[in-house]
Protein backbone atom coordinates (compact mmCIF):
# COMPACT_ATOMS: atom_id res chain seq x y z
CA UNK A 1 0.00 0.00 0.00
CA UNK A 2 1.31 3.40 -0.88
CA UNK A 3 0.70 7.48 0.26
CA UNK A 4 -0.82 8.79 -2.53
CA UNK A 5 -1.53 12.31 -1.14
CA UNK A 6 -2.24 15.08 -3.15
CA UNK A 7 0.72 16.90 -5.24
CA UNK A 8 0.20 20.43 -4.79
CA UNK A 9 1.29 22.99 -7.94
CA UNK A 10 1.77 26.26 -6.31
CA UNK A 11 2.70 29.23 -9.00
CA UNK A 12 5.67 31.66 -7.58
CA UNK A 13 5.26 34.96 -7.96
CA UNK A 14 6.77 37.44 -10.94
CA UNK A 15 9.48 38.99 -8.20
CA UNK A 16 10.64 36.48 -5.83
CA UNK A 17 12.84 38.52 -3.20
CA UNK A 18 12.64 39.23 0.29
CA UNK A 19 9.07 40.54 0.75
CA UNK A 20 7.15 38.45 -1.71
CA UNK A 21 8.69 35.34 -0.43
CA UNK A 22 7.59 36.23 3.05
CA UNK A 23 4.54 36.47 1.62
CA UNK A 24 4.35 33.43 -1.00
CA UNK A 25 6.08 31.29 2.38
CA UNK A 26 2.54 32.60 4.10
CA UNK A 27 0.48 31.25 1.61
CA UNK A 28 2.77 27.94 1.26
CA UNK A 29 3.08 27.21 4.81
CA UNK A 30 -0.36 25.55 5.78
CA UNK A 31 0.54 23.04 2.79
CA UNK A 32 3.86 22.23 4.65
CA UNK A 33 2.75 21.48 7.52
CA UNK A 34 0.31 18.61 6.50
CA UNK A 35 2.11 14.85 6.89
CA UNK A 36 4.83 14.28 3.74
CA UNK A 37 3.79 17.60 2.19
CA UNK A 38 4.23 16.71 -2.20
CA UNK A 39 5.08 20.37 -3.40
CA UNK A 40 5.76 21.27 -6.82
CA UNK A 41 6.75 25.11 -6.99
CA UNK A 42 6.02 26.65 -10.78
CA UNK A 43 8.46 29.13 -11.25
CA UNK A 44 7.04 29.90 -15.12
CA UNK A 45 6.54 33.17 -14.08
CA UNK A 46 9.80 34.28 -12.23
CA UNK A 47 11.29 37.34 -13.60
CA UNK A 48 13.31 38.29 -10.89
CA UNK A 49 14.84 36.26 -8.55
CA UNK A 50 17.91 37.23 -5.73
CA UNK A 51 19.55 35.73 -2.86
CA UNK A 52 16.62 36.48 -0.43
CA UNK A 53 14.23 34.32 -2.83
CA UNK A 54 16.42 31.54 -3.19
CA UNK A 55 16.34 31.35 0.54
CA UNK A 56 12.75 31.06 0.32
CA UNK A 57 12.80 28.06 -1.81
CA UNK A 58 15.40 26.35 0.48
CA UNK A 59 13.27 27.38 3.65
CA UNK A 60 9.99 25.56 1.93
CA UNK A 61 12.52 22.59 0.67
CA UNK A 62 13.33 22.30 4.50
CA UNK A 63 10.07 22.71 5.89
CA UNK A 64 8.41 20.05 3.27
CA UNK A 65 12.01 17.48 4.13
CA UNK A 66 11.12 17.70 8.08
CA UNK A 67 7.77 16.09 7.47
CA UNK A 68 9.21 13.51 5.41
CA UNK A 69 8.13 15.25 1.91
CA UNK A 70 9.55 16.44 -0.98
CA UNK A 71 9.75 20.09 -3.18
CA UNK A 72 10.35 20.26 -6.78
CA UNK A 73 10.98 23.23 -9.38
CA UNK A 74 9.29 23.50 -12.72
CA UNK A 75 9.86 25.38 -15.65
CA UNK A 76 12.74 27.34 -13.99
CA UNK A 77 13.95 29.81 -16.54
CA UNK A 78 17.41 30.17 -17.97
CA UNK A 79 18.38 33.49 -15.83
CA UNK A 80 16.64 31.75 -12.53
CA UNK A 81 18.72 28.61 -13.37
CA UNK A 82 21.78 30.59 -13.85
CA UNK A 83 21.08 32.41 -10.13
CA UNK A 84 20.38 29.00 -8.34
CA UNK A 85 23.80 27.28 -10.17
CA UNK A 86 25.69 30.40 -8.91
CA UNK A 87 24.45 30.39 -5.00
CA UNK A 88 24.82 26.55 -5.35
CA UNK A 89 21.39 25.60 -5.07
CA UNK A 90 20.32 23.93 -8.07
CA UNK A 91 21.93 20.65 -6.76
CA UNK A 92 19.67 20.87 -3.81
CA UNK A 93 16.63 20.98 -5.50
CA UNK A 94 15.27 18.54 -8.65
CA UNK A 95 14.03 20.46 -11.67
CA UNK A 96 11.58 19.63 -14.22
CA UNK A 97 10.23 20.88 -18.16
CA UNK A 98 6.97 21.39 -16.70
CA UNK A 99 4.21 21.29 -13.31
CA UNK A 100 3.00 18.13 -14.87
CA UNK A 101 6.20 16.75 -15.25
CA UNK A 102 7.42 17.34 -12.14
CA UNK A 103 3.80 16.23 -10.59
CA UNK A 104 4.04 12.67 -11.95
CA UNK A 105 7.87 12.23 -10.61
CA UNK A 106 6.19 12.00 -7.36
CA UNK A 107 4.04 9.10 -8.52
CA UNK A 108 6.36 7.57 -9.79
CA UNK A 109 8.18 7.26 -6.87
CA UNK A 110 5.58 7.14 -4.32
CA UNK A 111 6.63 6.52 -0.88
CA UNK A 112 5.05 3.49 1.13
CA UNK A 113 3.17 4.01 3.80
CA UNK A 114 4.94 3.86 6.91
CA UNK A 115 3.31 -0.02 8.03
CA UNK A 116 3.71 -1.11 5.04
CA UNK A 117 7.85 -0.45 5.52
CA UNK A 118 10.45 -3.30 5.37
CA UNK A 119 12.31 -3.47 9.30
CA UNK A 120 15.64 -2.00 7.81
CA UNK A 121 14.12 1.28 6.93
CA UNK A 122 11.35 1.95 9.56
CA UNK A 123 13.68 4.32 11.02
CA UNK A 124 15.74 2.32 13.53
CA UNK A 125 19.27 2.82 13.32
CA UNK A 126 21.88 -0.11 14.26
CA UNK A 127 21.68 0.76 18.10
CA UNK A 128 18.21 0.47 17.93
CA UNK A 129 18.38 -2.95 16.51
CA UNK A 130 20.63 -4.10 19.31
CA UNK A 131 18.59 -2.84 21.45
CA UNK A 132 15.46 -4.58 20.09
CA UNK A 133 17.30 -7.37 19.74
CA UNK B 1 58.16 50.81 -48.43
CA UNK B 2 55.52 53.41 -46.81
CA UNK B 3 53.16 50.67 -44.88
CA UNK B 4 50.89 52.22 -42.38
CA UNK B 5 48.07 50.44 -40.66
CA UNK B 6 44.54 52.19 -39.33
CA UNK B 7 43.29 50.06 -35.89
CA UNK B 8 39.13 50.53 -35.04
CA UNK B 9 37.78 50.05 -32.50
CA UNK B 10 34.03 49.29 -31.81
CA UNK B 11 31.51 47.71 -34.08
CA UNK B 12 30.02 50.58 -35.94
CA UNK B 13 32.78 50.03 -38.42
CA UNK B 14 32.08 46.46 -38.79
CA UNK B 15 28.33 47.98 -39.01
CA UNK B 16 29.16 49.52 -42.48
CA UNK B 17 30.43 46.29 -43.96
CA UNK B 18 27.42 44.02 -42.25
CA UNK B 19 30.01 41.94 -40.18
CA UNK B 20 28.10 42.27 -37.33
CA UNK B 21 25.38 41.10 -36.05
CA UNK B 22 22.97 40.79 -32.80
CA UNK B 23 25.58 39.26 -30.91
CA UNK B 24 27.58 42.57 -30.66
CA UNK B 25 24.19 43.85 -28.68
CA UNK B 26 25.14 41.48 -26.07
CA UNK B 27 28.88 42.57 -26.12
CA UNK B 28 27.84 45.88 -25.33
CA UNK B 29 25.22 44.93 -22.44
CA UNK B 30 28.28 43.23 -21.14
CA UNK B 31 30.82 45.41 -21.18
CA UNK B 32 32.98 47.72 -23.27
CA UNK B 33 33.71 46.82 -26.84
CA UNK B 34 35.66 43.14 -26.50
CA UNK B 35 38.78 44.77 -28.02
CA UNK B 36 39.19 47.07 -25.52
CA UNK B 37 39.14 44.46 -22.47
CA UNK B 38 41.72 43.16 -21.12
CA UNK B 39 42.19 39.37 -22.03
CA UNK B 40 45.22 37.37 -20.23
CA UNK B 41 46.46 41.14 -18.97
CA UNK B 42 46.85 42.98 -22.09
CA UNK B 43 43.77 43.95 -24.46
CA UNK B 44 43.33 43.07 -27.70
CA UNK B 45 43.80 46.78 -29.22
CA UNK B 46 47.33 46.35 -27.70
CA UNK B 47 47.95 43.06 -29.24
CA UNK B 48 47.00 43.92 -32.76
CA UNK B 49 48.79 47.27 -32.47
CA UNK B 50 52.12 45.11 -31.52
CA UNK B 51 51.74 42.87 -34.18
CA UNK B 52 51.94 45.79 -36.17
CA UNK B 53 55.01 47.37 -34.77
CA UNK B 54 56.50 43.96 -35.09
CA UNK B 55 55.52 43.65 -38.42
CA UNK B 56 57.31 46.92 -39.03
CA UNK B 57 54.55 49.44 -39.81
CA UNK B 58 55.49 53.16 -40.08
CA UNK B 59 53.05 54.59 -38.84
CA UNK B 60 49.59 53.32 -36.64
CA UNK B 61 46.64 55.34 -36.32
CA UNK B 62 43.78 54.29 -33.21
CA UNK B 63 40.38 55.50 -34.24
CA UNK B 64 37.55 55.37 -31.37
CA UNK B 65 34.51 56.08 -31.74
CA UNK B 66 32.78 59.02 -29.52
CA UNK B 67 30.27 56.79 -27.84
CA UNK B 68 32.81 54.50 -26.67
CA UNK B 69 35.75 56.89 -25.73
CA UNK B 70 34.58 56.81 -22.18
CA UNK B 71 35.25 52.86 -22.28
CA UNK B 72 38.73 52.96 -24.35
CA UNK B 73 42.48 53.00 -22.18
CA UNK B 74 44.95 54.77 -24.13
CA UNK B 75 47.32 52.15 -25.38
CA UNK B 76 50.60 51.39 -23.79
CA UNK B 77 52.32 50.46 -26.70
CA UNK B 78 55.75 52.52 -26.46
CA UNK B 79 56.32 53.48 -30.97
CA UNK B 80 56.31 57.02 -31.79
CA UNK B 81 54.24 56.54 -34.58
CA UNK B 82 50.99 55.93 -32.80
CA UNK B 83 47.72 57.76 -32.42
CA UNK B 84 44.76 57.44 -31.17
CA UNK B 85 42.20 59.66 -32.17
CA UNK B 86 37.79 60.34 -31.02
CA UNK B 87 36.58 59.37 -34.23
CA UNK B 88 32.55 60.51 -34.46
CA UNK B 89 31.91 59.01 -37.93
CA UNK B 90 34.13 55.82 -38.40
CA UNK B 91 33.94 55.79 -42.14
CA UNK B 92 34.81 59.04 -42.84
CA UNK B 93 37.77 59.28 -40.49
CA UNK B 94 39.40 56.28 -41.75
CA UNK B 95 38.92 57.79 -45.62
CA UNK B 96 40.44 60.62 -44.50
CA UNK B 97 43.21 59.09 -42.63
CA UNK B 98 44.25 56.75 -45.52
CA UNK B 99 44.09 60.18 -47.77
CA UNK B 100 46.65 61.86 -44.96
CA UNK B 101 48.91 58.61 -45.61
CA UNK B 102 49.05 58.94 -48.99
CA UNK B 103 49.88 62.34 -48.52
CA UNK B 104 52.76 61.72 -46.17
CA UNK B 105 54.50 58.93 -48.75
CA UNK B 106 52.64 55.87 -47.04
CA UNK B 107 51.74 53.92 -50.04
CA UNK B 108 49.72 51.08 -48.67
CA UNK B 109 47.97 50.80 -45.20
CA UNK B 110 46.17 47.90 -42.99
CA UNK B 111 42.49 48.55 -42.15
CA UNK B 112 41.45 46.37 -39.29
CA UNK B 113 38.50 45.82 -36.48
CA UNK B 114 40.76 45.75 -33.18
CA UNK B 115 38.68 42.79 -32.26
CA UNK B 116 39.84 40.68 -35.16
CA UNK B 117 42.87 38.47 -33.51
CA UNK B 118 44.94 36.75 -36.36
CA UNK B 119 48.15 34.95 -36.50
CA UNK B 120 49.02 35.39 -40.30
CA UNK B 121 51.88 37.01 -41.04
CA UNK B 122 51.32 40.37 -42.22
CA UNK B 123 53.78 41.36 -44.32
CA UNK B 124 52.52 37.89 -46.43
CA UNK B 125 49.70 39.60 -46.77
CA UNK B 126 50.96 42.90 -47.76
CA UNK B 127 53.22 41.21 -50.36
CA UNK B 128 49.94 39.14 -51.57
CA UNK B 129 48.12 42.99 -51.96
CA UNK B 130 51.05 44.21 -53.53
CA UNK B 131 51.28 41.70 -56.17
CA UNK B 132 47.63 41.33 -57.09
CA UNK B 133 48.02 45.19 -58.32
CA UNK B 134 44.43 45.62 -56.34
CA UNK B 135 43.14 48.92 -54.59
CA UNK B 136 42.06 46.72 -51.73
CA UNK B 137 42.87 43.12 -50.66
CA UNK B 138 40.47 42.00 -47.82
CA UNK B 139 41.69 38.93 -45.53
CA UNK B 140 39.46 35.71 -45.57
CA UNK B 141 39.58 32.52 -43.82
CA UNK B 142 37.43 29.34 -43.61
CA UNK B 143 34.30 31.18 -41.75
CA UNK B 144 34.44 33.81 -44.43
CA UNK B 145 35.87 37.34 -44.49
CA UNK B 146 37.33 39.01 -41.92
CA UNK B 147 37.73 42.62 -41.11
CA UNK B 148 41.58 42.80 -41.94
CA UNK B 149 42.19 44.81 -45.19
CA UNK B 150 45.13 46.01 -47.10
CA UNK B 151 44.56 49.46 -49.02
CA UNK B 152 46.31 51.26 -51.48
CA UNK B 153 46.06 54.36 -49.96
CA UNK B 154 46.62 56.59 -53.23
CA UNK B 155 43.69 54.54 -54.93
CA UNK B 156 41.98 55.98 -51.29
CA UNK B 157 42.23 59.10 -52.26
CA UNK B 158 39.80 59.18 -55.45
CA UNK B 159 37.25 56.71 -53.96
CA UNK B 160 35.15 56.79 -50.66
CA UNK B 161 36.28 53.75 -47.96
CA UNK B 162 32.89 52.06 -49.20
CA UNK B 163 33.69 51.84 -52.66
CA UNK B 164 36.81 50.84 -52.00
CA UNK B 165 36.45 47.99 -49.59
CA UNK B 166 33.61 46.75 -51.97
CA UNK B 167 35.99 46.64 -55.06
CA UNK B 168 38.15 44.34 -52.15
CA UNK B 169 34.51 42.05 -52.03
CA UNK B 170 34.70 42.13 -55.73
CA UNK B 171 38.33 41.61 -56.22
CA UNK B 172 39.78 38.71 -57.92
CA UNK B 173 41.94 37.87 -55.38
CA UNK B 174 41.26 37.29 -51.48
CA UNK B 175 43.93 36.71 -49.02
CA UNK B 176 43.04 33.24 -47.27
CA UNK B 177 44.40 32.68 -43.91
CA UNK B 178 45.12 29.64 -42.76
CA UNK B 179 46.66 30.40 -39.22
CA UNK B 180 44.64 30.95 -36.06
CA UNK B 181 42.23 33.05 -36.21
CA UNK B 182 39.40 34.66 -33.41
CA UNK B 183 37.05 37.23 -34.37
CA UNK B 184 35.64 37.58 -30.67
CA UNK B 185 32.62 38.93 -31.96
CA UNK B 186 30.88 37.36 -28.88
CA UNK B 187 31.65 36.61 -25.15
CA UNK B 188 31.79 33.07 -26.34
CA UNK B 189 35.18 34.05 -28.60
CA UNK B 190 36.35 35.45 -25.62
CA UNK B 191 36.11 32.16 -23.40
CA UNK B 192 37.80 30.16 -26.91
CA UNK B 193 40.57 32.56 -27.19
CA UNK B 194 41.19 32.54 -23.31
CA UNK B 195 41.61 28.74 -23.69
CA UNK B 196 43.23 28.68 -26.71
CA UNK B 197 45.63 30.47 -25.52
CA UNK B 198 46.45 28.80 -21.94
CA UNK B 199 46.32 25.74 -23.96
CA UNK B 200 48.98 26.81 -25.98
CA UNK B 201 46.47 26.26 -29.53
CA UNK B 202 47.73 29.68 -30.30
CA UNK B 203 49.94 32.02 -30.30
CA UNK B 204 49.08 33.96 -27.30
CA UNK B 205 50.92 34.09 -24.42
CA UNK B 206 49.25 35.22 -21.23
CA UNK B 207 51.42 38.33 -19.06
CA UNK B 208 53.22 37.27 -16.04
CA UNK B 209 55.03 34.06 -15.42
CA UNK B 210 54.13 30.78 -15.39
CA UNK B 211 54.67 29.49 -11.89
CA UNK B 212 53.57 25.89 -12.92
CA UNK B 213 53.29 24.65 -16.21
CA UNK B 214 49.84 25.74 -16.90
CA UNK B 215 49.55 28.26 -14.15
CA UNK B 216 49.92 32.43 -14.69
CA UNK B 217 50.49 34.85 -12.46
CA UNK B 218 50.43 38.38 -12.83
CA UNK B 219 52.80 40.92 -10.94
CA UNK B 220 51.14 41.59 -7.45
CA UNK B 221 48.36 39.23 -7.36
CA UNK B 222 47.53 37.69 -3.80
CA UNK B 223 47.13 34.04 -3.55
CA UNK B 224 45.97 32.67 -0.27
CA UNK B 225 48.07 29.35 -0.14
CA UNK B 226 44.69 26.96 0.66
CA UNK B 227 43.21 28.57 -2.54
CA UNK B 228 43.37 26.00 -5.32
CA UNK B 229 44.79 26.63 -8.62
CA UNK B 230 43.93 23.72 -11.53
CA UNK B 231 45.72 24.14 -14.60
CA UNK B 232 45.25 25.64 -17.06
CA UNK B 233 44.37 29.29 -15.58
CA UNK B 234 45.57 32.84 -15.48
CA UNK B 235 45.59 35.14 -12.50
CA UNK B 236 46.20 39.02 -13.40
CA UNK B 237 47.63 41.60 -11.78
CA UNK B 238 47.10 43.04 -8.75
CA UNK B 239 44.56 40.09 -7.81
CA UNK B 240 43.30 38.72 -4.63
CA UNK B 241 42.29 35.12 -4.23
CA UNK B 242 41.03 34.07 -0.94
CA UNK B 243 41.33 30.32 1.15
CA UNK B 244 39.61 28.12 -0.09
CA UNK B 245 38.48 29.30 -3.57
CA UNK B 246 39.28 27.15 -6.70
CA UNK B 247 40.06 28.50 -10.35
CA UNK B 248 40.25 25.76 -12.90
CA UNK B 249 39.39 24.31 -16.25
CA UNK B 250 40.89 27.77 -18.12
CA UNK B 251 39.63 30.37 -16.17
CA UNK B 252 41.00 33.82 -16.49
CA UNK B 253 40.94 36.63 -13.65
CA UNK B 254 41.65 39.88 -15.03
CA UNK B 255 43.70 42.43 -13.43
CA UNK B 256 42.26 43.81 -9.79
CA UNK B 257 39.77 40.89 -9.42
CA UNK B 258 38.69 39.74 -5.88
CA UNK B 259 37.50 36.33 -5.65
CA UNK B 260 35.99 35.62 -1.71
CA UNK B 261 36.39 32.78 0.64
CA UNK B 262 35.18 29.07 -1.00
CA UNK B 263 34.40 30.38 -4.31
CA UNK B 264 34.84 27.77 -7.36
CA UNK B 265 35.58 29.86 -10.48
CA UNK B 266 35.43 27.06 -13.44
CA UNK B 267 35.66 27.36 -17.06
CA UNK B 268 35.26 31.17 -17.09
CA UNK B 269 36.24 34.46 -17.48
CA UNK B 270 36.12 36.86 -14.95
CA UNK B 271 36.64 40.72 -15.97
CA UNK B 272 38.67 43.63 -14.41
CA UNK B 273 37.60 44.93 -11.18
CA UNK B 274 35.37 42.51 -10.12
CA UNK B 275 34.49 41.32 -6.92
CA UNK B 276 33.13 37.76 -6.40
CA UNK B 277 31.66 37.07 -3.26
CA UNK B 278 31.69 33.88 -0.80
CA UNK B 279 30.97 30.85 -1.94
CA UNK B 280 29.49 31.23 -5.24
CA UNK B 281 29.77 28.43 -8.25
CA UNK B 282 30.70 30.40 -11.62
CA UNK B 283 30.69 27.88 -14.10
CA UNK B 284 31.01 28.90 -17.69
CA UNK B 285 29.83 32.30 -17.50
CA UNK B 286 31.63 35.99 -18.39
CA UNK B 287 31.65 38.16 -15.13
CA UNK B 288 32.12 41.64 -15.49
CA UNK B 289 30.73 43.75 -12.38
CA UNK B 290 27.62 43.01 -11.18
CA UNK B 291 26.95 41.76 -15.29
CA UNK B 292 27.25 37.55 -15.38
CA UNK B 293 26.33 36.11 -19.20
CA UNK B 294 26.44 32.63 -18.66
CA UNK B 295 27.43 31.00 -21.65
CA UNK B 296 25.76 27.77 -21.45
CA UNK B 297 22.08 29.61 -21.18
CA UNK B 298 23.01 32.88 -22.73
CA UNK B 299 21.16 34.87 -20.66
CA UNK B 300 22.60 38.05 -19.03
CA UNK B 301 22.16 38.47 -15.35
CA UNK B 302 22.59 41.67 -13.48
CA UNK B 303 23.11 41.22 -9.81
CA UNK B 304 21.96 44.13 -7.17
CA UNK B 305 23.15 42.67 -4.39
CA UNK B 306 27.30 43.53 -4.01
CA UNK B 307 27.73 41.21 -1.35
CA UNK B 308 27.54 38.04 -4.39
CA UNK B 309 29.77 40.76 -6.96
CA UNK B 310 30.26 43.99 -7.76
CA UNK B 311 32.81 46.29 -9.24
CA UNK B 312 35.83 47.11 -7.40
CA UNK B 313 34.85 51.14 -6.84
CA UNK B 314 38.44 52.67 -6.83
CA UNK B 315 39.15 50.44 -9.72
CA UNK B 316 36.30 51.82 -11.68
CA UNK B 317 37.12 55.61 -10.74
CA UNK B 318 40.52 54.71 -11.37
CA UNK B 319 39.86 53.43 -14.81
CA UNK B 320 37.58 56.34 -15.54
CA UNK B 321 40.61 58.51 -14.78
CA UNK B 322 42.65 57.14 -17.21
CA UNK B 323 39.92 56.67 -20.18
CA UNK B 324 39.99 58.58 -23.39
CA UNK B 325 36.86 60.71 -22.69
CA UNK B 326 38.23 61.91 -19.39
CA UNK B 327 41.98 62.85 -20.67
CA UNK B 328 40.19 64.76 -23.52
CA UNK B 329 38.17 66.59 -21.05
CA UNK B 330 41.63 67.29 -18.72
CA UNK B 331 42.58 68.41 -22.08
CA UNK B 332 39.99 70.88 -22.71
CA UNK B 333 40.11 72.00 -20.13
CA UNK B 334 43.85 72.90 -19.73
CA UNK B 335 43.35 74.70 -22.95
CA UNK B 336 40.54 77.08 -21.54
CA UNK B 337 42.75 77.55 -18.58
CA UNK B 338 45.86 78.49 -20.68
CA UNK B 339 43.99 80.74 -22.90
CA UNK B 340 42.47 82.48 -19.35
CA UNK B 341 44.53 84.93 -17.92
CA UNK B 342 45.39 83.73 -14.11
CA UNK B 343 42.27 84.79 -11.72
CA UNK B 344 42.46 84.39 -8.21
CA UNK B 345 41.96 81.45 -6.41
CA UNK B 346 37.93 80.66 -6.58
CA UNK B 347 36.16 79.82 -2.75
CA UNK B 348 33.44 77.68 -2.63
CA UNK B 349 30.22 79.69 -1.96
CA UNK B 350 28.75 78.43 1.41
CA UNK B 351 26.57 75.48 0.85
CA UNK B 352 27.35 75.42 -2.98
CA UNK B 353 28.30 71.82 -4.20
CA UNK B 354 30.35 73.12 -7.19
CA UNK B 355 33.42 71.84 -7.80
CA UNK B 356 36.32 74.62 -8.02
CA UNK B 357 38.13 73.65 -11.23
CA UNK B 358 41.86 75.10 -11.80
CA UNK B 359 45.05 73.71 -14.14
CA UNK B 360 45.77 70.55 -13.70
CA UNK B 361 42.19 69.45 -11.57
CA UNK B 362 39.75 68.09 -12.59
CA UNK B 363 36.64 67.41 -10.50
CA UNK B 364 35.20 63.82 -11.07
CA UNK B 365 32.09 62.99 -9.23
Amino acid sequence: MYSRGPVIVMELPETLNHAEGQKFVGELQPLLEVHRPRIVLDCSQVQQMDSAGIETLLYCMQEAMKRDGDLKLAAVSPASATIMELMRADRLFEVFETAEEAARSFQAVALPDEQSLPWYSSGLGLADLKIAS
Amino acid sequence: MGLGAIVVIGAEFEGVHSTAGAESEQQFLLAEPLACIDVLGRSMTERTVERFVRAGVEVISVLVPVEMAHMVQPCSVSFENLKTQVVADVSSAVTQKLKDFSRDGVEHAFVVCASVYTETDLLDLFYFHREARQAATRALDSDGSLNLWVVDCAKAHHSDLEDLLAQAEGAAASYFIRDYVNRLNHPKDLRQLVSDALRGRCGMRPSGVELKPGIWVDEGAEIDRRARLVAPAYIGRGCKIQEDTLITRCSNIEKGCYVDYGTVIEDSSILANTHIGIWLDVCHAVANGNKLLSLGRNVILEISDRSIMRTIGSAREESRNNSLDFYEAQQVITDLNEQEQPEEPRTPKAGSSEPILSRGEVYVQ
